[in-house]
């Protein structure tokens, strides 16, 4: 076995930095498409109207057990074949396509679950306040109870994108160069050797992005509350 | 100004309003008093459309309307008339005091924002909080709430203001700050409906008490007749039993 060489830690950091935009920029598509499906989600389960609440259910439960790893080849392997079934040929599609599209799926139901007990968190009593001041639904929504749910759900999106970052290094398996791509791809190259000290580089980087998320979401958080609780009491 | 007839509202198999007529004049201080369950809320949210009555009819003012078919145009030109005063507030949680009041002009008038916050601060001056605009609900007393809720009411000089309890979920020592805005914008001459149990309100402030007991008007008149001679053995019993209580409570 070769000796370990911290100094190559810092190699491996330079040579994997290049490569956190794609990270960072899947991250950003699966968040707002994944958010942008929960909302749906947690739309059709906060109605009470049985069908649509009953598919959310059972979407909501179907990707809950499934593992990520599964899904993203289910994904890579067999969103080809269904949509060439239909005519469309998606074979030449980017790995982060695939990618994206699995994680979106995933964190939508995430999202669901977090968006759903934020809006039950807010007493309903304000939406009707809002209604009879004169105000429309959607007004309603924006302006009164989305707000609050921004800052009820904040704690738990932290979280779920946390979730997501480590669970997103899983995308070096169908062969996208993202930040764990490219340490991967070192290895390779070094035929095993250094392998040590490119885990700890991307353990550093991985590290070094949870506090940065972890302190903006700190931050929105506490201006966003600030002034309501301080002077309380 | 406003007359409703024949309102009729169910929960599933339950009849919870079985034909309510209601017939409220400019200047009506109306004070609807009854059993636990009788309908009275349900009786206030048909009024505002916060529950959609299956059956009956709305005059108010120009608009006439089945409470059945209602239009969304119609619904929101008769909340617009109204304001409503919720048992437990229902402040905005993320605006404050001045805020919560100047949202129903600025977003659903269209006043601009200079008139509405002067218009928002004199209706916060007149339930007494002129020392609270920038504070958040969190941050107020119950009774300063109920009457943050009760300046965001008249700040858009409603016709008719509508009070659900606006006092039951009070601190006994609280009930009588908001009992005398409620006198006061009595004796300006606002149009009220009030639901309550205070009796001493009822008495002394009301044009007329309606009793209601399982879902219909049992008696109405003038507070005189009504507390000393009820017709109807219901309204008796119940004010027998309510004023016992408000004398034991006394002691
Ligand atoms: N959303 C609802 N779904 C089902 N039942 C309801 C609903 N709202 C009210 N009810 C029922 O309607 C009946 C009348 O309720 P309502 O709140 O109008 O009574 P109330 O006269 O205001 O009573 P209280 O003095 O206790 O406030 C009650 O039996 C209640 O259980
Ligand atoms: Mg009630």
């Amino acid at each position: 076995m070769r000796p370990f060489h911290p100094s190559y830690i810092i190699t491996a950091l330079g040579q994997i930095i290049p490569f956190l935009w794609v990270t960072l920029a899947t991250m950003a598509g699966t968040v707002f498409f994944g958010s942008l499906a929960g909302l749906m989600l947690a739309r059709a389960k906060v109605r009470r109207r049985p069908l649509s609440r009953a598919l959310a259910n059972v979407y909501i439960y179907m990707t809950r057990c499934i593992p990520s790893i599964v899904l993203l080849f289910i994904i890579y392997y067999g969103l080809p074949e269904l949509l060439l079934a239909f005519g469309i040929n998606i074979n030449g599609f980017d790995k982060a396509f695939f990618v994206i599209t699995t994680f979106s799926v995933l964190f939508a139901a995430n999202m669901a679950e977090v968006f759903r007990s934020a809006y039950e968190a807010i007493d309903p009593g304000q939406r009707e306040a809002a209604l009879s001041a004169g105000l429309s639904e959607w007004e309603a929504f924006f302006r009164i109870l989305l707000p609050q749910c921004v800052t009820v759900a904040l704690p738990n999106f932290a979280n779920a994108l946390v979730n997501l970052m480590k669970e997103g290094s899983l995308a070096y398996t169908i062969g996208m160069v993202d930040v764990m791509g490219k340490g991967q791809l070192m290895i390779g190259m070094n035929n095993g050797s250094y392998s040590l000290e490119i885990y700890l580089a991307l353990a550093i980087l991985y590290w070094a992005l949870t506090i940065v998320l972890e302190k903006g979401f700190g931050y929105v958080e506490k201006r966003l509350s600030s002034g309501k609780r301080t002077a309380a009491a | 100004m406003l007359e409703i007839r024949n309102v009729h509202k169910s929960f599933g198999d339950n009849e919870i309003l079985k034909g309510v007529d209601l017939k409220v004049e400019k200047g009506d201080i109306i004070v609807i008093l009854g059993p636990s369950g009788s309908g009275k809320t349900t009786l206030l949210r048909c009024i505002n459309f916060l529950e959609r009555a299956e059956k009956g009819t709305m005059d108010f003012d120009d608009i006439h309307t089945e409470f059945k078919t209602a239009s969304r145009h119609q619904i929101n030109a008769i909340r617009k008339r109204t304001g409503f005063v919720f048992q437990n507030y229902n402040l905005f949680a993320n605006k404050t005091a001045l805020q919560n009041v100047t949202e129903g002009l600025t977003v659903a008038r269209k006043v601009p924002k200079q008139e509405a916050d002067a218009r928002a601060r004199e209706a916060l001056d007149r339930v007494g909080l002129s020392d609270r605009y920038d504070y958040y609900p969190s941050q107020l007393s119950g009774g300063q709430q109920q009457r943050v809720g009760i300046a965001r009411a008249i700040a858009v000089n409603p016709e008719v203001i509508l009070f659900d309890e606006p006092t039951s979920a009070l601190d006994p020592e609280l009930v009588g700050e908001v009992l005398n805005v409620m006198k006061a914008l009595a004796r300006d001459g606002a149009t009220m409906i009030v639901v309550t149990h205070e009796m001493g309100f009822a008495q002394d402030v009301a044009s007329r008490v309606v009793f209601m007991s399982e879902g219909t008007v049992v008696e109405q008149g003038a507070p005189k007749e009504i507390f000393r001679a009820p017709k109807d053995p219901r309204t008796a019993q119940f004010l027998r039993r309510i004023l016992r209580d408000d004398y034991e409570y006394s002691i």
